[in-house]
C-alpha cells in the first residue's frame, strides 16, 4: 500500500513540474497578449504576407523531402545495394547540424559567391522562396528517411506471401496492402516533416532575403522589438500546426494495428534495381557532403573567393569572438541536458509503462506534450515567465529550456522499451523482499542500457544544435556555441560561422559515434 | 489429519463495479498439493495475487498456520510465486537470478552463491549456471524460476499457470518434477491450470472455479464420482471425457 501512495505522489510531483515548465510559461505568454489588438494584427500584410510564405514553402519542401525520402527509404531497405550502412549514415549526419547551417551551406555554395556559383558560373541567386525549399528539404530529409525506412523495414511480407499464393496481380498488392500499410506511418511523417519546417526559423533567416516567413517574423519582433505581445501571437499561431500534428500521431497511435507474426522480406536479385539506388544514394550523399566541405574550404582560407591560401586566422577570429567559452557553455548544457534528461524520462517512463490508473495516463500525455510546442514558443513563454526570478539568465535556464524542449522523443523511446519488459518483474521483486528501487536499479537500468545510451545522445546532440528555444534566453555570459551563427552571418562574416557548424558536426559526431561504438562492442559481447 | 496450512475466509475482490471473486472461504491443508481449475476470467489469478499480498481484498481474512497475514506485505508471507511468463531477470545469469534475492535481503554471501549452485543443480541446470535467460528453452526457463523461488524457501509454493507456454513433452516432465520438489521441500502447493488432465494428474485436491465462486473442491475421484453441479458436469467431466473418447477411437482406427 505504501508503495502505491509513493508511485502516486511521484506521479504528481511529476504532473506539478510539467505543469511550472509547461503550462505555466505558455498561460503566461498568452497573458502577454492581453490588450494587444489580435484581430488587426492576424489581418496586417507582414502578418498575412508571413503567413502564406510559410504555408507555400512548408507545403512544398514537404511533398519533396517525403517523396524524396520515401523513394531512398524503399531503394535502401528493399535493395542489394552495397555500403548501405555507410549511406544511411551519411544521410542522417545533416541531422547534427542546426537548422541554420543548412541555409548557410547553400548560401556558401550557391550564394553570390559561392562556391558552386563561382566554380560553375553560375548566373541567378537562390535567396528567397527556392533557397528556403532547399535549405528546409536538407534539414529534414533525414528525419523523413529514417521514419520511412523505420516502416519499411519492419513490414510483414507475409500478406503478400498470402497473396501470390492467392495469385493476386503485383499491381492490386501495392493498392490493396501496401498502401493502406504505409498510409497511418506516411501521414505521420508528412505532419512531424511539415511542423518541423513551419517552426523553423535557421533556414529562412539565412537564406530567406526579403522571403519573411512566420518564425523569422517571430524572431525579429522579439529579438530585434523586443516586442513580446507580437511575438506571442504569432507564436500562437506557430503552435497550432504542431497540435494538429501531435493530436493526429496520439490519435494514430492509440489505434495502430498490433501484428504478431511478422516475415521479414527477402530481397531478390535486380541488378537494375540496386544500380539505382546506388546512383541515387551518391547523389543524395553528395548534397550532404558538399555543404561541409564547402564550411572546411571556407574555414581553411584566408579569404574565399579572393586570396586561397591556407590560414588559420578565421579560427582564431572565432576564438578571440568567444567561441572557446561559448563552445564550454554548449557542453555543459548539453551534458547536463542529456544526463538530468535521460533520468527524467526514465522516471516519468517507469511510472507510465509501468503503472496503471488515471495519472499514469496524464502524465504519459503530459510527457508528449513537448513535441506539440515549437521550440521558439517555449523559448518565449520562459522569457515572459521566468523573467526577474534567479534562474533567468543562468546556465540553469538554458538546460531547462532544452530538457522540456526535446523531452518527448527519448520519453518515448524508453517508455516503448519499458513496457516491452515483462510486466510481473516488480511483482516477483515484492514475493522476493526486494523493492521496486531495488528492480529498477539492478534488473530494468541494466537491460535498457542501450536504450538510455540513446536517450542521452539524443539531448546532448540536439541540445548543442538547437537555436530556437534557447535563442531568446541566452545572454553573453552563457551564449551556447550554436548561437553565434546568426550573430556571425548578421555580421557576414559566413567563415566564422562555417566553423562553428563544423565544431558542432564535430562534437556531435564524435558523441554519437562514442555511444554507437559501445554499444556495437556490447554487442559483440555478449 | 494433515493440519489446516492456510484458511480463507470470506475473501471479496472487486475491480471497480466488477465482482472479481465474491465472498471466497476454503481451507488448504499443510503438504497439500491444491489446484484451481477454472476457464480464464474466472478469478483464479486474482485470488493467487491474494493470496500472496499482490492485491487487497476488499472484505475477508486469510489465515496462515493460525495467524491472520490478511494484511502482511507480500515478502513476509513466507510464500512464494511462480509466474506465467517466468518474469526472470534476463540480465542475470542463472546463477545470479536464483541468488539474486537472497543476496539482496542481507543473508551471507557465502550462504546465498551455495544454496543457489545447489538449488540450480537440484533443477537440473548445473550445466547452464552462467547462461542467460534467452539461451535456455522455455522448460528450463520455468525450472530457474521455480529455483528461484524455491532459494526464499517458502513453505506455501503458488503456481500460476506455469506450464501454459511449454510444449507436451516439456509439460509431462516438469509434473513429476514438481510433484517431487513437493515431497522433497515438503510444501504446501497452490497450482492454477485451466487444463482439466493437468489437474486430474497432479492433484491431491481440486478447487473448481466460475465466476468469482467456488463450484466445488474435492478429489479428484469425488469430483468424478460426484460432480456438484451442471458446470462442473460440462467444465470438467465432460471435456476429460472427450479427450479419452478421441484415445479411445485413436486406439481403435490403429487397431
Amino acid at each position: 500500500m505504501k508503495g502505491r501512495i509513493r508511485i502516486r505522489l511521484s506521479q504528481g510531483l511529476l504532473l506539478a513540474f510539467f505543469a511550472l515548465v509547461v503550462l505555466l510559461p505558455l498561460l503566461g505568454m498568452f497573458k502577454e497578449m492581453a490588450g494587444l489588438d489580435v484581430g488587426a494584427l492576424l489581418t496586417s500584410r507582414p502578418f498575412s504576407s508571413a503567413l502564406r510564405n510559410s504555408l507555400a514553402v512548408t507545403s512544398v519542401s514537404t511533398l519533396i523531402s517525403v517523396s524524396l525520402a520515401a523513394l531512398l527509404a524503399w531503394l535502401t531497405v528493399r535493395s542489394r545495394m552495397r555500403g548501405k550502412g555507410f549511406f544511411v549514415l551519411l544521410f542522417t549526419l545533416p541531422m547534427l547540424i542546426p537548422s541554420i547551417s543548412h541555409g548557410m551551406g547553400l548560401v556558401v555554395l550557391l550564394g553570390a559567391n559561392g562556391v558552386l556559383t563561382n566554380a560553375l558560373g553560375l548566373r541567378g541567386h537562390i535567396y528567397g522562396f527556392w533557397g528556403i525549399v532547399a535549405g528546409s528539404v536538407m534539414y529534414s530529409f533525414p528525419l523523413a528517411f529514417l521514419m520511412l525506412s523505420d516502416v519499411l523495414r519492419y513490414e510483414d511480407s507475409t500478406p503478400y506471401e498470402a497473396s501470390d499464393v492467392l495469385g493476386i496481380p503485383k499491381r492490386f498488392q501495392f493498392s490493396s496492402i501496401t498502401l493502406p500499410y504505409l498510409r497511418r506511418p506516411l501521414i505521420s511523417t508528412v505532419f512531424a516533416v511539415f511542423t518541423l519546417i513551419i517552426i523553423d526559423y535557421g533556414v529562412p533567416l539565412m537564406i530567406g532575403g526579403q522571403y519573411k516567413t512566420l518564425p523569422v517574423l517571430m524572431y525579429q519582433d522579439v529579438i530585434g522589438l523586443l516586442d513580446f505581445g507580437k511575438g506571442s501571437v504569432i507564436g500562437l499561431v506557430l503552435l497550432t500546426p504542431a497540435l494538429i500534428a501531435f493530436l493526429m500521431d496520439l490519435f494514430n497511435r492509440e489505434k495502430a494495428p498490433l501484428s504478431f507474426v511478422t516475415r521479414d522480406f527477402q530481397v531478390r536479385e535486380n541488378p537494375w534495381r540496386d544500380l539505382l539506388a546506388y546512383l541515387l544514394s551518391s547523389l543524395v550523399g553528395l548534397v550532404v557532403v558538399l555543404p561541409i566541405g564547402a564550411f572546411l574550404l571556407l574555414t581553411l582560407v584566408r579569404k574565399y573567393p579572393s586570396d586561397l591560401s591556407f590560414s588559420l586566422d578565421n579560427i582564431r577570429r572565432a576564438l578571440q569572438m568567444n567561441a572557446g567559452v561559448n563552445l564550454l557553455h554548449s557542453l555543459i548544457i548539453a551534458l547536463f541536458t542529456g544526463l538530468i534528461g535521460m533520468a527524467l524520462a526514465f522516471a516519468a517512463a517507469y511510472l507510465t509503462a509501468r503503472t496503471r490508473g488515471r495519472l499514469a495516463k496524464a502524465l504519459h500525455l503530459a510527457s508528449m506534450t513537448s513535441l506539440a510546442i515549437p521550440g521558439i514558443v517555449l523559448g518565449l513563454s520562459y522569457v515572459v515567465f521566468f523573467k526577474g526570478t534567479f534562474i533567468y539568465g543562468s546556465l540553469a535556464i538554458l538546460i531547462l529550456v532544452n530538457l522540456v524542449h526535446f523531452f518527448a522523443s527519448p520519453y518515448l523511446m524508453i517508455y516503448n522499451t519499458l513496457s516491452k519488459i515483462n510486466g510481473d518483474l516488480e511483482d516477483v521483486g515484492q514475493t522476493l523482499g526486494v523493492g521496486r528501487l531495488g528492480i529498477i536499479r539492478d534488473v530494468l537500468i541494466p537491460q535498457t542500457r542501450h536504450t538510455l545510451a540513446e536517450m542521452f545522445t539524443y539531448f546532448f546532440v540536439n541540445a548543442m544544435m538547437t537555436i530556437s528555444a534557447v535563442a531568446f534566453l541566452a545572454t553573453s555570459a552563457t551564449r551556447p556555441l550554436s548561437l553565434m551563427i546568426p550573430g556571425l552571418e548578421a555580421q557576414m562574416m559566413l567563415e566564422g560561422a562555417a566553423f562553428i557548424s563544423l565544431v558542432i558536426l564535430s562534437v556531435n559526431l564524435l558523441v554519437k559515434g562514442l555511444f554507437g561504438l559501445a554499444a556495437k562492442k556490447r554487442e559483440a559481447y555478449s | 489429519m494433515a493440519q489446516d496450512k492456510l484458511i480463507i475466509r470470506d475473501l471479496c475482490k472487486r475491480f471497480g463495479s466488477r465482482e472479481v471473486l465474491d465472498k471466497i472461504s476454503f481451507t488448504v491443508r499443510e503438504g497439500e498439493f491444491l489446484t484451481i481449475l477454472g476457464p480464464s476470467g474466472c478469478g483464479k489469478t486474482t485470488l493467487l495475487r491474494l493470496l500472496m499480498g499482490l492485491e487487497q481484498a476488499e472484505g475477508g481474512t486469510i489465515h496462515k498456520d493460525g495467524q491472520d497475514i490478511t494484511h502482511l506485505a507480500p515478502s513476509l508471507r513466507k510464500m512464494g510465486m511462480v509466474f506465467q511468463n517466468y518474469a526472470l531477470f534476463s540480465n542475470m545469469s542463472v546463477l545470479g537470478n536464483v541468488e539474486y534475492a537472497l543476496k539482496k535481503t542481507g543473508r551471507d554471501k557465502a550462504l546465498a552463491r551455495r544454496t543457489a549452485i545447489e538449488l540450480i543443480a537440484r533443477v537440473g541446470l548445473t550445466e547452464q549456471i552462467n547462461q542467460k535467460p534467452a539461451t535456455l528453452s522455455g522448460g528450463q526457463q520455468q525450472r530457474v524460476a521455480i529455483a528461484r523461488t524455491l532459494a526464499m524457501s517458502p513453505d506455501v509454493l503458488l503456481l500460476d499457470e506455469p506450464m501454459s507456454a511449454l510444449d507436451v513433452d516439456t509439460r509431462l516432465a516438469l509434473r513429476s518434477e514438481i510433484r517431487s520438489i513437493q515431497a522433497e521441500f515438503g510444501s504446501t502447493i497452490i497450482y492454477i491450470t485451466h487444463d482439466q488432465e493437468e489437474a486430474f494428474a497432479m492433484s491431491d485436491r481440486i478447487m473448481v472455479m466460475r465466476q468469482g465462486s467456488i463450484s466445488q473442491i474435492d478429489t479428484p475421484c469425488n469430483l468424478m464420482d460426484q460432480p456438484a453441479d451442471d458446470y462442473v458436469r460440462q467444465f470438467v467431466i465432460h471435456n476429460i471425457q472427450l479427450k479419452i473418447d478421441s484415445l479411445i477411437r485413436y486406439a481403435r482406427e490403429e487397431a
